[in-house]
């Protein structure tokens, strides 16, 4: 995680809505990419995001140590997947899907017909075990942070991490097995 | 293999890097917009530090010497006699301050204080759901504010409390101050006022000076103040 202008926090924290503004401007750049990762879908995430920047801005004054402040606004913010999450139980059928003309690293393997497993398949993840995928992952947050943000014990991330990238990998794997056995045929 | 030699593991993860650009500026506008309206919660007793002036400690210390002074000469004997038997009566039951079972911010206490002023007595246990987190409070000091607010504060003497299990303070150490902050009322409303190593509180009179002090006075109304979940009966 990078850090944070700590003056511009304690700034916030008395108030100062311009200073919250920069502080704002930076957060929304970086949470909506993963809270949409997190939510697979752009309405829900923004409505998440927006949820976590008012959620900052209000309980600002109660955050003792200002340099814990990027934990403690990702926190939030995954605070508010979860509750988009809850709202939205069940997932909208005409979800946005990743742009699919992006140049992907396929090493061997035809990323981009694996495209519908991999969405299929992090869809079937829960929001628990998607949000350590894309913390990690996507935000390239430390395991050791990313338990400290979602306050729950290193072991619990590595277990989930490993749950969802096993699930992630076995949704190639069935991607490519009918291709292997048309191949054979 | 599950590194990223694996070419699936690397798949999976390029996919979910790929660049998908999120234009965030209609989600900040209306974010910016909402905390226009907002106020801060700006009343949670989540630290303070203590502010007590040189002048004000010197106030205290100079209290401290009278109510010594005076609890002395309470103790002279009246009619100088010596041989004269003191007369032994039947202290008072204390009177009930407060007592209940009620969670606030996600706080849970049992309470049971009786008394007032500086002659408090009782303990208040916390806790905290689904968590070990515990502590227990001697009860010291209680005080009735101008506006209602009833003030109950005292001694961390025991607790085993996840130092970042809140994000407003550091816990509940042992051998800092407590202090639960009710405004009565249907519903009941409290706070919690916790002071920090760096406090310097030394005294339940030290603590309530450091809630003067503070310069972010709570009083019924405040955001911090929020309803509890249970119930707690007041004394007269």
């Amino acid at each position: 995680m990078r850090g944070v202008d700590t003056e511009l926090v304690k700034r916030a924290q008395h108030g100062d809505r311009e200073a919250f503004g920069q502080l704002a401007a930076d957060l929304a750049s970086r949470f909506l990419p993963v809270a949409r990762r997190i939510l697979r879908d752009l309405d829900l995430a923004e409505d998440a995001s927006q949820r976590a920047l008012v959620a900052i801005w209000r309980d600002l004054p109660q955050l003792r140590d200002p340099a814990r402040f990027d934990a403690w606004s990702y926190r939030l913010l995954v605070r508010a997947c979860y509750a988009e999450g809850r709202r939205e139980r069940t997932w909208s059928p005409n979800l946005r899907m990743l742009p699919a003309d992006e140049p992907v690293a396929s090493d061997g393997l035809d990323a981009v017909l694996h495209r519908d497993q991999l969405e299929t398949a992090i869809r079937r993840l829960s929001v628990d075990h998607r949000t350590v995928l894309v913390l990690h992952h996507y935000a390239d947050i430390p395991l050791d942070r990313v338990a400290q943000i979602l306050e729950i014990p290193i072991g619990t991330v590595y277990s989930r991490l490993h749950h969802a990238m096993r699930a992630m990998r076995a949704a190639i794997d069935a991607d490519a097995r009918p291709a292997r056995a048309e191949a054979s045929s | 293999m599950t590194t990223e030699h694996d070419p699936r593991t690397r798949t999976v993860l390029s996919w979910l890097r790929e660049d998908a650009y999120e234009n965030p500026e209609r989600m900040l506008l209306r974010a910016l917009d909402e905390v226009d309206a907002t106020p801060q919660r700006r009343s949670w007793p989540a630290w303070r530090s203590n502010r007590m002036n040189t002048y004000a400690k010197l106030i205290v210390a100079a209290a401290a010497v009278l109510v010594v002074a005076f609890a002395g000469f309470q103790l002279l004997p009246r009619s100088g006699g010596v041989g004269v038997e003191p007369t032994t009566e039947p202290s008072p039951s204390p009177s009930l301050l407060a007592r209940g079972s009620f969670t606030a911010h996600g706080v849970a206490a049992e309470l049971d204080a009786t008394g007032s002023g500086a002659d408090v007595a009782g303990t208040m246990a916390l806790s905290q759901s689904g968590t070990n987190n515990a502590a227990t409070v001697d009860l010291e000091c209680a005080r009735t504010t101008a506006e209602g607010l009833i003030e109950i504060g005292g001694l961390l003497t025991e607790s085993a409390w996840d130092p970042d299990a809140q994000d407003w303070n550091d816990g509940f150490p042992t051998g800092q101050r407590v202090a639960i902050i009710f405004e009565p009322g249907s519903p009941v409303k409290a706070v919690w006022w916790i002071t920090s190593a760096n406090d310097g509180v030394a005294s339940c009179a030290a603590l309530f000076e450091s809630m003067d002090g503070s310069g972010d006075e709570i009083v019924p109304g405040s955001p911090g103040l929020a309803p509890i979940q249970g119930t707690v009966e007041f004394g007269p």
